[in-house]
């Protein structure tokens, strides 16, 4: 592959020039209730080319490998059309690396017939509780192997192997239903989704307990977030906010978001890190050929740096992070997140409760957006806080609040990190979704909206 | 090549369907007020569906030279498949439909770009501090099914879209406007994009503010697809099948304000999800859905319909790359009569939602919803005051479209949605 497309990228003339390209396949196991929906394996290759003239850049993406060299034409003539001020990347060392992918119990290894069994087995869980009357169940190991290319020399082959299941159990009583989801796996192989019983079981008493929650009352509330929702709270709440795309050629954005504004308290810590082994933003070198590294968004409640790309960083004048990323070969890379987190603080959960009044403890992830000022996110359930003590649940909750002061109202901070990955991802500018990893410890948070009747 | 392969696969099969994709598009795109980027792609891709001792099997790929791995990854597959409830459809009469337009493969790059520029350049001159992106893009697909059982079909379809965002950031007051046209059909939208991102800009140069409880509410045509998800998961016939969905035992029922009408219409001209056939080879329709607020209809794929006793509607919706299943096609809101000022008008305190973030993450099944205002105006005495931010709105959609007060009468199509702005009696504003 090497030698086919370093000779493919000679022939042609441009200030830069990339290609990736991608080899997929993934074996996937969908069920919808008793029945399955989908199973089998299927294949994909394709690839992308990026190239940038003096003041543009040119993006072709295409499955025909045979016909690169015309598209290499096509994405050098797209650029030359662009005329304006000139972008500069970020200088990076030429390298040259092949990373093999290494898993304990290789998904290809396993018969198709042993993943269906162990998803018919889970499935049948999911679909035991008594008020049940329906489940979802996904499973994909998906084996993905990149090639990068550029005109600076640079060549980096990597490999990798995701293994992920998604389960739902879907409760009904009368007109009332509710459902409740559990999402593992991430970088990594068949071991992952092994012996998962036991969350199957603990999804269906979640499902049904929640027939039995009371409707939120919409109001402002102290609240204390799960580890999960914490990372989700990291993510949308100041994530997004950090990846430098959204501002480099914003001047006002820029002066808001200047390094060293107070953001948090001190003990306030939020962290992207690419290499943690096993996690769903897991890579070492990020879309455009950059070694990923350990960035510091939020550093003791300042804002510490931000999230880059090759562009960014150079018209910003900034330390490159190797951020950008593309979901697949058909999207070019932008800057992205990898795994995102909240460091630990010294609280145990009984002392962050014990102050509360009245307040609401949230857990379990449905979704959330940002508009990067708002944020929404959407716990699974709740339960109502009274004197310090967990009262009884609620559900329908749907929280939202303001960027750059809901940070600044977290209280208190627990000393349980959690990481979370699994099926689903980070969806920005149409490619969704990308497989990313969230966590952080319990938090305490003044003043939050939430949504409700 | 198609021929080959079908051939190749009815050996391991009693049906066999292949279903290909071929797709170029061109896009150019603006960031930060300037052309940034243009980009093309060319997809090609081919699902495998079979059935094998009467159950379903299926594998996809993109890449059609290397059949063999495609035919064994469908046939280990239908060994474990759920048992076929349909056989493929033969050859059938298909009406002639508009999904294509032939001026959209000579539109030339340098046209997409001045078009683009002209619409940045419009707000700029009346907004010089605002920073807009934007997207125009064509496309142009080649759909093929071919079956055992004589089925063949091939047609060409285009899209063309237009969409741009108007972005500023003001301490303690970020503002973003999204807009955009998308058909099967050219035209040139730039300035009535323009004008509507300025028309937006202009209101919320005023701060409204709004009390908690609840308020009488307009949604924009551009925002009420919002309150429609909730239904469209209800009348999906698989959704009826796992037995979740509230519309079960519905059908003839009145489920919605009683001037309500709604349709599902793959027919309807130059409208993106308009086609010959769904994405198993069966003709397209115009399937009533709700009539004077009565349910008429659940939606089907032919899989579904078999489970359920009943005939496919032709909404066997899906790519090359997953087997067919229920979803709505073009999503058609009649219009009613009255005029989006009538509703302003008649309002003494409420708000007008345009804009929302948060959407599908509530129990959407359900019709709850809980979503931050990202565009909204405050109403008050019959005009327009101005913005209303950091409030959420929440509600449930079922109930809401039970409470109608008015449908505007101008609908517009907002993806595959087409509606008017829709005035509900009321809302819950949290905040």
């Amino acid at each position: 592959m090497k030698s086919f497309l370093s000779c493919c990228l000679k022939r042609v003339k441009a200030d830069y020039l990339e290609i990736r390209y991608e080899e997929v396949k993934v074996v996937g196991i969908h069920y919808v209730g008793k029945e399955l929906e989908a199973i089998g394996e299927s294949y994909e290759k394709g690839g992308g080319i990026r190239a940038k003239s003096r003041g543009g850049w040119s993006f072709v993406s295409f499955n025909d490998l045979s016909k690169l060299k015309d598209y290499l034409e096509l994405a050098t003539k797209g650029a030359h059309l662009i005329k304006g001020e000139e972008i500069k990347l970020a200088s990076l060392p030429a390298r040259n690396e092949v990373i093999s992918v290494e898993v304990e119990l290789d998904p290809a290894d396993i018969s198709l017939e042993e993943k269906y069994l162990l998803c018919n087995r889970y499935n049948k869980i999911l679909l035991s509780g008594k008020e049940i009357q329906t489940s979802a169940l996904r499973y994909a190991d998906i084996h993905t192997t990149k090639y990068f290319i550029n005109s600076e020399g640079t060549y980096i082959e990597q490999e990798r192997i995701d293994t992920v299941l998604g389960m739902r159990a879907i409760a009904r009583r009368g007109d009332n239903i509710q459902s409740a989801h559990m999402g593992i796996g991430g970088v990594g192989g068949y071991g992952l989704v092994k012996e998962k019983a036991e969350q199957a079981e603990e999804t269906v008493k979640r499902a049904q307990d929640l027939l039995d929650a009371e409707p939120a009352k919409g109001g402002k509330y102290t609240i204390i977030v799960d580890p999960e929702l914490s990372g989700v709270f990291a993510h949308e709440a100041f994530g997004h906010l950090s990846e430098a795309d959204f501002l480099y050629e914003d001047k006002r954005l820029q002066k808001i978001m200047v390094l060293g504004r107070v953001f948090g308290p001190p003990g306030l810590n939020i962290i992207d890190e690419p290499r943690i082994k096993g996690e769903g933003g897991y890579y070492l070198y990020d879309d455009e050929g950059v070694p990923s590294q350990k960035t510091y968004l939020i550093k003791e409640g300042r804002l510490s740096g931000r999230l880059h790309s090759r562009e960014t960083s150079a018209k910003m004048g900034e330390e490159i992070t190797g951020n950008a990323r593309a979901i697949s070969y058909d999207y070019p890379p932008i800057v992205r997140m990898s795994n995102t987190y909240i460091a630990a603080g010294d609280k145990s959960f009984e002392e962050m409760i014990e102050g509360v009044g009245e307040g609401i403890y949230l857990k379990g992830f449905r979704g959330g957006q940002t508009n990067l000022e708002m944020f929404t996110f959407a716990p699974e359930e709740g339960y109502l806080i009274k004197k310090g003590r967990l009262h009884h649940k609620i559900r329908d909750l749907n929280l939202s609040g303001n960027i750059f002061n809901t940070l600044a109202s977290i209280k208190a901070i627990g000393n349980d990190l959690v990481l979370f990955t699994g099926p689903g991802g980070c969806g920005k500018g149409g490619q969704s979704p990308l497989p990313v990893s969230t966590g952080g410890p319990h938090l305490q948070i003044r003043d939050v909206v939430v949504g409700g009747k | 090549m198609m021929k080959e392969i079908l051939e190749m696969a009815a050996a391991y099969a009693e049906e066999a369907e292949l279903y290909r994709v071929r797709s170029k598009s061109s896009e150019v795109i603006f960031e930060a007020n300037r052309l940034k980027s243009i980009d093309s792609s060319f997809e090609e891709g081919i699902g495998l569906r079979i059935i094998k001792q009467g159950k379903i099997g299926f594998s996809s790929s993109t890449d059609l030279g290397q059949p063999r791995p495609l035919v064994k990854a469908a046939s280990d597959s239908a060994q474990f498949g759920q048992k076929a409830h349909f056989h493929l459809p033969s050859a059938d009469s298909t009406s002639s439909v508009e999904c294509y337009d032939d001026s959209l493969i000579s539109l030339s790059l340098e046209q997409m770009v001045r078009e683009g520029r002209k619409a940045i350049d419009l707000i700029l001159k009346e907004a010089p501090f605002l920073h807009c992106e934007g997207e125009v893009a064509k496309i142009e697909a080649e759909i093929s099914i071919l079956n055992t059982n004589g089925l063949s079909h091939s047609y060409k379809r285009t899209s063309y879209t237009f969409s741009l965002g108007a972005f500023l950031a003001e301490e303690g007051n970020f503002l973003g406007i999204g807009e955009g046209e998308a058909s099967v059909k050219y035209h040139d939208w730039s300035s009535s994009v323009a004008q509507r991102i300025l028309e937006a800009f202009r209101l919320t140069r005023k701060k409204g503010s709004i009390s908690p409880g609840k308020h009488p509410v307009i949604f924009t045509s551009k925002a009420v697809p919002l309150l429609l998800q909730s239904l469209k998961q209800g009348i999906n016939g698989k959704v009826l099948q796992k037995k979740i969905s509230p519309l079960l035992g519905k059908i003839g029922k009145p489920v919605v304000s009683s001037f309500i009408d709604i349709f599902d219409d793959a027919l309807f001209p130059f409208a993106l999800a308009t086609s010959p056939v769904d994405g198993e080879g069966i003709p397209s329709r115009r399937t009533p859905i709700i009539e004077e607020g009565v349910l008429k209809n659940f939606i089907y794929d032919l899989q579904t319909a078999g489970l359920m006793d009943t005939e496919t509607t032709s909404n066997g919706a899906r790519g090359y790359g997953s087997l067919p299943s229920p979803a709505t096609s073009n999503f058609i809101v009649k219009e009613g009569k009255v005029p989006l000022q009538e509703m302003v008008k008649d309002i003494k305190e409420g708000i007008i939602v345009d804009q929302v973030i948060g959407s599908g993450q509530g129990n959407v099944l359900m019709g709850e919803f809980s979503v931050n205002l990202d565009l909204g105006y405050k109403v008050e005495n019959g005009k327009i005051k101005g913005r209303v931010k950091d409030v959420m709105v929440s509600g449930n959609s079922y109930t809401m479209l039970n409470n109608v007060l008015a449908l505007g009468s101008e609908s517009r199509f907002i993806g595959t949605t087409r509606t008017p702005p829709i005035y509900f009696k009321e809302i819950n504003v949290a905040g």
